[in-house]
């Protein structure tokens, strides 16, 4: 009985610490248990810790490559953290910025994704290593200009625009200019919508571009709050096209909000995320007679980013992956998975790739203004959402 | 130690468990959110958020259209789950076991869901509105990003539950009392407005509070079908909270929140506390 009783605990305790070995095993160091199993190969396996926010889409997007990276290379192996959108990319570069401080090196994060925003912010606190073709090769498809954009600190692998989406059976005479695009509102009344800003990128850059039209061109990349006294002009305009807008001032939440109206036929054109119209099309939620198109000057638009923070210590590891991530191959699913724009130029893709992005892939402009986007909102909310 | 000594102990040990869980999360949070509220940019203490609160016209706006939309659900909610307990405590029959079978159901709906079916029903280009469009009816009035919508949405969400708590109410009230007050000749209104009403008057204050303090701080709803200006509190706060990040404001807006709640909590336990006295004394 006791014999029983003491071989039953001794089971169940064997059960548990294996359980709890083997899920320390492949969080923290995915090399030991193997190496303990004795099924690991010879070589060290390597595992680095890879940062990343964003929509569902982008989650699903790095669920599709890390595989297919980690069968190419047993040896190393990519720890993904998504962090969903909105609620954790400032703690996660707040995270790294501490360690550095404390020194500690890069607070356990080799790779981490963001806009163009984080870039520079890392650039001025010395945060992100130097990226060169030494290390990854790839890099040589990348456009040589937008590298420089950001000094080598950090590699654009995919971009993405705000476009004007359409109905084209009922826009005959398609916007060119974003004047074009406030005449079609006015003469064409409770047929346009934008999102609420807040909520949502498209409506963000409707707004933003509105009001930044009055300015100088270069205010775009202006952080400085002294420059929203020029404003005013921007904002009256969005005041007065409020009462032709869908329901004469209705501005519906998220950039799916703008996208559903557009389905289901209340509205003839939106401002929306390129990715998100390719994609809905694809999956068939747009009708098919939805086509997109760039304006001039153009919306926000613009690479999503990847660095490596200069004090990782796995940096062979993640030069590797980032080299998989700028091959055809990979960008191929990023066109394919998210319809993204790829990161590399559109002659290394295939001809079929290059055609589908005629028109949507150039001519957005990339807004860089900090935290003045928080005061934008709180002005549309107070003067044109409740006027 | 005495008896009396003994007995005391037991019982604020009793009480104890349950008063730390309030403290730790409810009095502690509402304090720090308190002194939250009355920091001003410079970093010091005054009553500046709250004058923003009460001037500014947009924040003046979003209270009273909270407040609307409250009180109207409140009493519209009440209305109906009371006229529904009140019908399925005194008849029987093919209708009664009907909705007994069946108005628990949006319980157990996801609210974001149930949000969206209210969409794709009532929207401008809804089901709704397409089967009147085939009946001969054009127009059909604005329901989705309006007041209208919120408040239906409020209906779906709370009428299961006050039902609920309103029938077992009801069924507390003795059928004997009920055919003596028809002996002695009573009327139907008179023993409705004498006999039920006041007999199940304390339920019907717990299911206000309930619903008055659901329906202030909603979020789902409002958020998705609200109109942009004015906002409901919840969708205001979180849009001070997050996008424009300020957190004194938003800390201040959700304190006010909170006061409206315990004026509101103030009757129930008032009264509540009035019973207890009749009953001891």
């Amino acid at each position: 009985m006791l014999n029983k009783k003491s071989a039953f605990a001794f089971v169940t305790s064997f059960v548990l610490a294996a359980s709890l070995l083997s899920g320390c095993g492949s969080s923290k160091d995915g090399g030991a248990s193997s190496a303990a199993e004795g099924t690991g190969t010879s070589s060290k396996q390597v595992e680095f810790s890879f940062y990343y926010s964003g929509s569902q889409n982008v989650d699903d997007l790095w669920k599709n490559l890390i595989p297919m990276f980690e069968e190419k290379n047993p040896d190393i192996k990519v720890k993904a953290v998504y962090v969903p959108s909105g609620t954790g990319a400032q703690p996660t570069y707040d995270r790294i910025l501490a360690a550095k401080q404390s020194g500690k090196g890069s607070g356990d994060i080799d790779l981490f994704e963001d806009g163009l925003g984080v870039v520079t912010k890392g650039q001025k606190d010395d945060l992100w290593d130097n990226l060169s073709t030494d290390h990854i090769p790839n890099l040589n498809n990348v456009d040589q200009n937008t590298l420089n954009d950001v000094s080598n600190l950090a590699i654009p692998y995919r971009s993405s625009a705000v476009v004007l989406a359409y109905n084209s059976e009922t826009v005959k005479d398609v916007p060119k200019t974003l004047d074009d695009v406030y005449e079609w509102i006015r003469s064409h009344p409770e047929r346009f919508a934008y999102n609420d800003p807040s909520t949502g990128g498209a409506g963000s850059s409707f707004v933003t571009t509105s009001i930044y039209k009055f300015l100088p061109e270069d205010a775009i990349h202006n952080t400085d709050p002294s420059i929203e006294s020029q404003w005013d002009q921007g904002f009256s305009l969005l005041k007065d096209l409020g009462k032709y807008m869908y329901g004469k001032g209705i501005y519906p939440k998220k950039n799916q909000g703008t996208l559903d109206l557009l389905t289901s036929g209340e509205v003839d054109m939106i401002p929306a995320w390129s990715d998100m119209v390719l994609d809905q099309l694809d999956k068939g939620q747009l009708p098919e007679t939805t086509k997109i198109t760039q304006i001039t000057p153009g919306f926000n638009g613009g690479p999503t980013y990847l660095m490596v923070p200069k004090l990782s210590e796995k940096k062979d590891a993640v030069y590797k992956f980032l080299d998989f991530v700028l091959s055809p191959e990979a960008q191929n699913v990023v066109v394919d998975k998210m319809h993204g724009f790829p990161g590399i130029k559109l002659t290394n893709m295939s001809q079929e790739v290059q055609d589908s992005f005629k028109g949507a892939s150039e001519g957005f402009r990339s807004f860089n203004i900090g935290d003045l986007d928080k005061d934008i909102n709180k002005r549309w909310q107070s003067e044109v959402a409740a006027q | 130690m005495s008896k009396s000594f003994k007995r005391g102990i037991l019982g604020i040990s009793m009480v104890l468990p349950s008063f730390l869980v309030l403290v730790l999360i409810v009095v502690i949070p509402i304090m720090s959110s308190l002194r939250e509220s009355l920091k001003n940019d410079n970093g010091g203490y005054d009553l500046s958020n709250y004058t923003y609160l009460f001037t500014d016209k947009l924040m003046r706006s979003n209270i009273i259209f909270t407040l609307e939309i409250t009180i109207v659900s409140s009493i519209l909610v009440l209305l109906i789950s009371y006229s529904l307990a009140v019908y399925m405590r005194f008849n029987n029959g093919f209708a009664v076991r009907w909705i007994r079978r069946t108005y628990m159901i949006p319980i157990f709906i996801p609210s974001v869901i149930a949000t969206y079916g209210l969409i794709q029903l009532l929207g401008n280009h809804g089901w709704m509105a397409r089967i009147l469009y085939h009946l001969g009816t054009d127009s059909f009035p604005r329901i989705i990003f309006d007041m209208k919508g919120i408040i239906l949405a409020n209906l779906w969400f709370n009428i299961p539950f006050t039902t609920m708590l309103l029938g077992s109410a009801l069924s507390g009230v003795p059928d004997a009392v009920i055919e003596s007050a028809k002996d002695v000749g009573a009327g139907r209104m008179r023993i409705f407005f004498r006999l039920i009403l006041p007999l199940t008057f304390k339920t019907l204050l717990v299911a206000l509070t309930f619903v008055f303090m659901g329906v202030i701080g909603s979020f789902t709803a409002p958020f998705l079908i609200g109109p942009n200006a004015p906002q409901m509190l919840g969708v205001s706060m979180e849009q001070i909270f997050s996008v424009f990040q300020d957190r004194q404001l938003a800390a201040a807006t959700a304190f006010f929140t909170f006061l409206l709640c315990s004026f509101v909590g103030y009757f129930y336990i008032r009264s509540m506390i009035k019973e207890e006295s009749v009953r001891s004394s």
